[in-house]
């Protein structure tokens, strides 16, 4: 082999490498860049529920089904204290409903705060 | 110095040179086939052959080793590694694939084919090509799910579910409060490769308590390649308006190896075909595994860990009477992006960690297998916002050992299971009490095949000690499990008789329930004294199969004494929740028939027609009435059309379609109401983008055919709230 020969031969090996490591470079930049958006969406993360905010009512048994009696919104501890066993909320009047279905004034210990569907 | 270190040099290449494996592979014709899968069972390795048909592994191969040669088009083929013999291996062309249905010969985990009832689906692409790893597994014959929508589903196996089909993920028995049809698999589709299904008790290595069957789910094997390959996928559905993604990386040097997979998945409530959102059936899924393994002369070690963490809302939760709950009162109108993916009330938080060591090792026809598994399932129920109903730690550490000998026609396997479960609460308030349960088991199983005719026979002797100290409760259950199989094979036809005997022991649910289960909108109630349930099951197979038909006839019988059962009592617990209690029926039978068929017209080699059918019966000889929640029949109906020979734009690939036909169920129970009919429609059409990246289009339920499965959880609320619409999904993978 020439040394002209040889030359070109190093010049065509230092391309192919410099293909082959660009190649290689895309790749890793790819994965780079997916596992940092798995990463990244695998890591994010709701707000914690202990700060949340959520509607409560009372769940009262009427003759046809259940009323609710809206009972204002709860947030953080005073949710974990409207949810806890042994919570108690008075009513100071009677609560009418759209339905015309009647909640007497009184204590009560049945409290929701779950969310329904919207119909 | 010097020669010292060119002969050690020498020396180290000789020994390289002695210690690699290669082979050849060929057609009929003596033309080289690239692009075979060649797969070692027993290593875990899957390799390729090249352009020219060869392929080499440094992998030490011990003799009795299995061999699996698979490419599409080609009959595949398994053997018997033997040192001293040639690798030349020659596939017959095929006009026809006829996998999946127990036709083609491969390796399997659960045993051998020809002798149990043993069927496999691949997996390696479930999360590109089909909306469920449910779902797509029963299309299998025989095969059913419970479910509502795709957050929470479970499988069920020629009837029976729960705690009578056990689950195995890569050697673990899976232990994930199983015994409620709420509680889903505990698990996804990341990084599994397939499955293998074995219908009753005749897994007897895995099937302590399988009374209806085992699942295996295995993950993707090792490679050999020191560049690392892999790929990302990620999926859309329009019903639920489902976002997924996965990664999967593979990488291995001399003899390490590792996989890495991660997914997440988000998805909102599903459109009913009225277009309504069913209220709070979102889920959100986040899953990671990773596998290292080395190998080292006969030696191999496998290291997984996999954590996945389900929350997944429960929908059509009420606190009325289910009979009085309208539909419209837990729809949606539409849906509301900002606040519609969000977790809610009521709903399930699942963590669950499992972590596997499996160690392996050849010594001359022998291999000596040992698994250590630890898995743990954090189970959190919610009703209320900061408060959980239930807060339980299940947690399952497992041992087995396996020895397996080929001694000519013979294959002995002899082993030991032992395992310690625990059940613990985290808060005072509990559905189930705190309880432990400690087990030994011992089996032996005896394969014999020469030329037409085959025999297999297997014993296991089970030792199951419960505890509660809550309960008062301690007692040791003992029982001897047995089957037996036969075959005999005459050219394309192959007739099989298997006999299976399989023994349950009560579940901590079932002995101690009391209270409410708001993800089952009931008060369950167990019973102290019910006793061990035994299974025995009766299944013919035959099967035969040409260039262009094949056809696998199945029926069985199954008889369940002490059968265990949850059922409604006449009582409201707080003038809301139905009571329902566990009972023990003397005899319960439960038979049935399956068929396959697949087709292939000579004159157009590209289509593929393959069709299912299963029917089932049951009977509870107590009171001459049906079990609860017998799945409907069903005709299963695949098409598929490949068109890559076709040299069609965009590098099409394949048009499928899937039809499933359920037949009206009106064999019911007091508490069931009749199933009507109902037509499912599936289409998909696969292509290339680019050489790496493929994409599938598809619609599910093309037809919006509004249907409620038997099977279905909620088919008793609200009239039965109907599985998903019309749906449009696109899946894309990248593989590199």
């Amino acid at each position: 082999m020439s040394f002209h020969e040889a030359k070109y031969l190093n010049s065509f090996f230092k391309v192919s490498i410099l293909i082959i490591k660009n190649k290689k470079m895309k790749k890793t930049n790819l994965l780079t860049v997916a596992t940092l958006c798995l990463a990244l969406s695998f890591t994010s993360c709701s707000k914690s529920d202990s700060v949340e905010c959520h509607e409560c009512h009372i769940a009262f048994d009427g003759t046809n089904g259940e009323i609710e009696v809206e009972i204002g919104e709860f947030c953080g501890t005073a949710l974990e204290d409207v949810e806890a066993p042994g919570y108690t909320h008075e009513l100071t009047e009677d609560y009418i409903s759209v339905d015309g279905d009647t909640v007497p004034a009184g204590t009560y210990n049945e409290i929701h705060c779950e969310e329904h569907a919207d119909h | 110095m010097k020669i010292f270190i060119f002969s050690s040099f020498f020396m180290m290449n000789v020994f390289t040179l002695f210690s690699q494996t290669k082979g050849i592979i060929l057609d009929a014709y003596d033309i080289p086939i690239n692009e075979v899968a060649i797969f070692f069972p027993d290593q875990n390795i899957l390799i390729y052959s090249n352009n020219d048909g060869e392929f080499i592994t440094k992998l030490d191969i011990s003799d009795n080793s299995y061999i699996n040669f698979f490419k599409n088009g080609y009959s595949s083929k398994t053997l018997k590694y033997k040192s001293d013999l040639k690798l030349k291996i020659v596939l017959d062309k095929l006009h026809i694939n006829l996998d999946e249905i127990g036709v083609t010969e491969s390796f399997n985990i659960l045993g051998n084919s020809k002798l149990s009832s043993i069927e496999k689906k691949s997996l390696k692409d479930d999360f590109s090509a089909s909306s469920s790893m449910i779902e797509n597994i029963a299309q299998l014959s025989g095969v059913d799910a419970i479910s509502s929508g795709t957050g929470i589903q479970k499988l069920v196996v020629r009837g029976l579910s729960g705690m009578r089909v056990v689950t195995y993920l890569n050697g673990m028995k899976i232990e994930n409060q199983q015994w409620a049809n709420d509680h889903g698999l505990g698990f996804t589709d990341l990084g599994l490769y397939e499955v293998e299904l074995i219908k009753g008790s005749s897994a007897l290595q895995y099937g302590g308590e399988a009374v209806g069957g085992v699942i295996y789910f295995k993950d993707n094997p090792f490679i050999i390649s020191e560049v690392m390959s892999g790929y990302i996928s990620a999926k859309f559905n329009n019903s639920n308006f489902l976002f997924g993604n996965q990664i999967g990386l593979k990488w291995s040097k001399n003899n390490f190896y590792i996989n890495f997979h991660a997914q997440y998945s988000l998805a909102s409530d599903y459109r009913l075909p009225n277009s309504t959102y069913l209220f709070n059936s979102r889920y959100r899924n986040r899953a990671i595994k990773f596998s290292i393994a080395n190998r080292k002369n006969k030696m191999q070690n496998i290291f997984r860990y996999q954590y996945n963490g389900d929350e997944v809302g429960i929908p059509a939760h009420t606190h009325e009477n289910l009979e009085n709950v309208d539909i419209y009162d837990i729809t949606n109108s539409n849906i509301d992006f900002s606040q519609d993916f969000k977790v809610t009330r009521p709903a399930q938080f699942i963590d669950n960690h499992l972590v596997v060591y499996e160690n392996n090792y050849f010594i001359n026809k022998s291999k000596l297998s040992f698994y250590l598994g630890h898995f743990i399932n954090n189970l959190k129920e919610y009703e209320k916002w900061t408060i959980p109903a239930f807060d339980m730690v299940l947690s399952n550490t497992q041992i087995r050992a396996n020895a397996r000998t080929n001694l000519d026609y013979f294959t002995l396997n002899i082993g030991a299971q032992a395992g310690l479960m625990k059940n613990k609460n985290n808060i005072i308030k509990r559905l189930i009490p705190d309880a432990n349960t400690n087990d030994l088991g011992f089996y032996s199983t005896l394969d014999y095949e020469r030329k037409q005719f085959g025999l297999k026979i297997g014993s296991r002797l089970d030792y199951k000690k419960i505890n509660s100290e809550e309960q008062n409760y301690d007692k040791l259950f003992s029982s001897l499990s047995s089957s037996a199989g036969i075959y005999f094979k005459q050219k394309s036809h192959l007739l099989r008789l298997t006999y299976s005997g399989a023994f349950r022991t009560p579940h901590f649910a079932e002995l101690f329930a009391d209270g409410i289960h708001h993800g089952t909108n009931r008060y369950e109630l167990g019973d102290s004294d019910l006793t061990l349930e035994k299974g025995y099951q009766l299944d013919l197979k035959y099967q035969w199969s040409n260039d262009h038909f094949g056809l696998v006839i199945n029926p069985f019988t199954h008889n369940i004494f002490d059968f265990i059962s949850i059922n409604p009592t006449d009582s409201l617990y707080d003038n809301s929740y139905k009571i329902f209690d566990y009972t023990q029926f003397n005899k319960v039978n439960l038979s049935g028939f399956e068929m396959n068929l697949h087709f292939h017209p000579h004159s157009i080699h590209s289509l593929h027609f393959e069709q299912s059918y299963s029917f089932i019966k049951t009977k509870n000889y107590d009171n001459d009435k049906v079990l609860a929640l017998t799945p409907s029949n069903k005709i299963k109906t695949g098409v598929k059309f490949e068109l890559e020979e076709y040299n069609l734009g965009l590098k099409f690939k394949t048009v499928s379609l899937y039809h499933l036909y359920s037949f009206a169920q009106e064999e019911i129970v007091e508490n069931e109401t009749v199933t009507d009919a109902y037509n499912v429609l599936n289409v998909a059409l696969s292509f290339k983008l680019f050489d790496q990246l493929n994409v599938i289009l598809g619609v599910n339920n093309l037809l919006n055919e509004e249907y409620v499965p038997h099977l279905s959880r909620v088919k008793e609320v609200a009239g039965g709230i109907p599985n998903p619409a019309r749906s449009f999904t696109i899946n894309l993978k990248y593989e590199f």
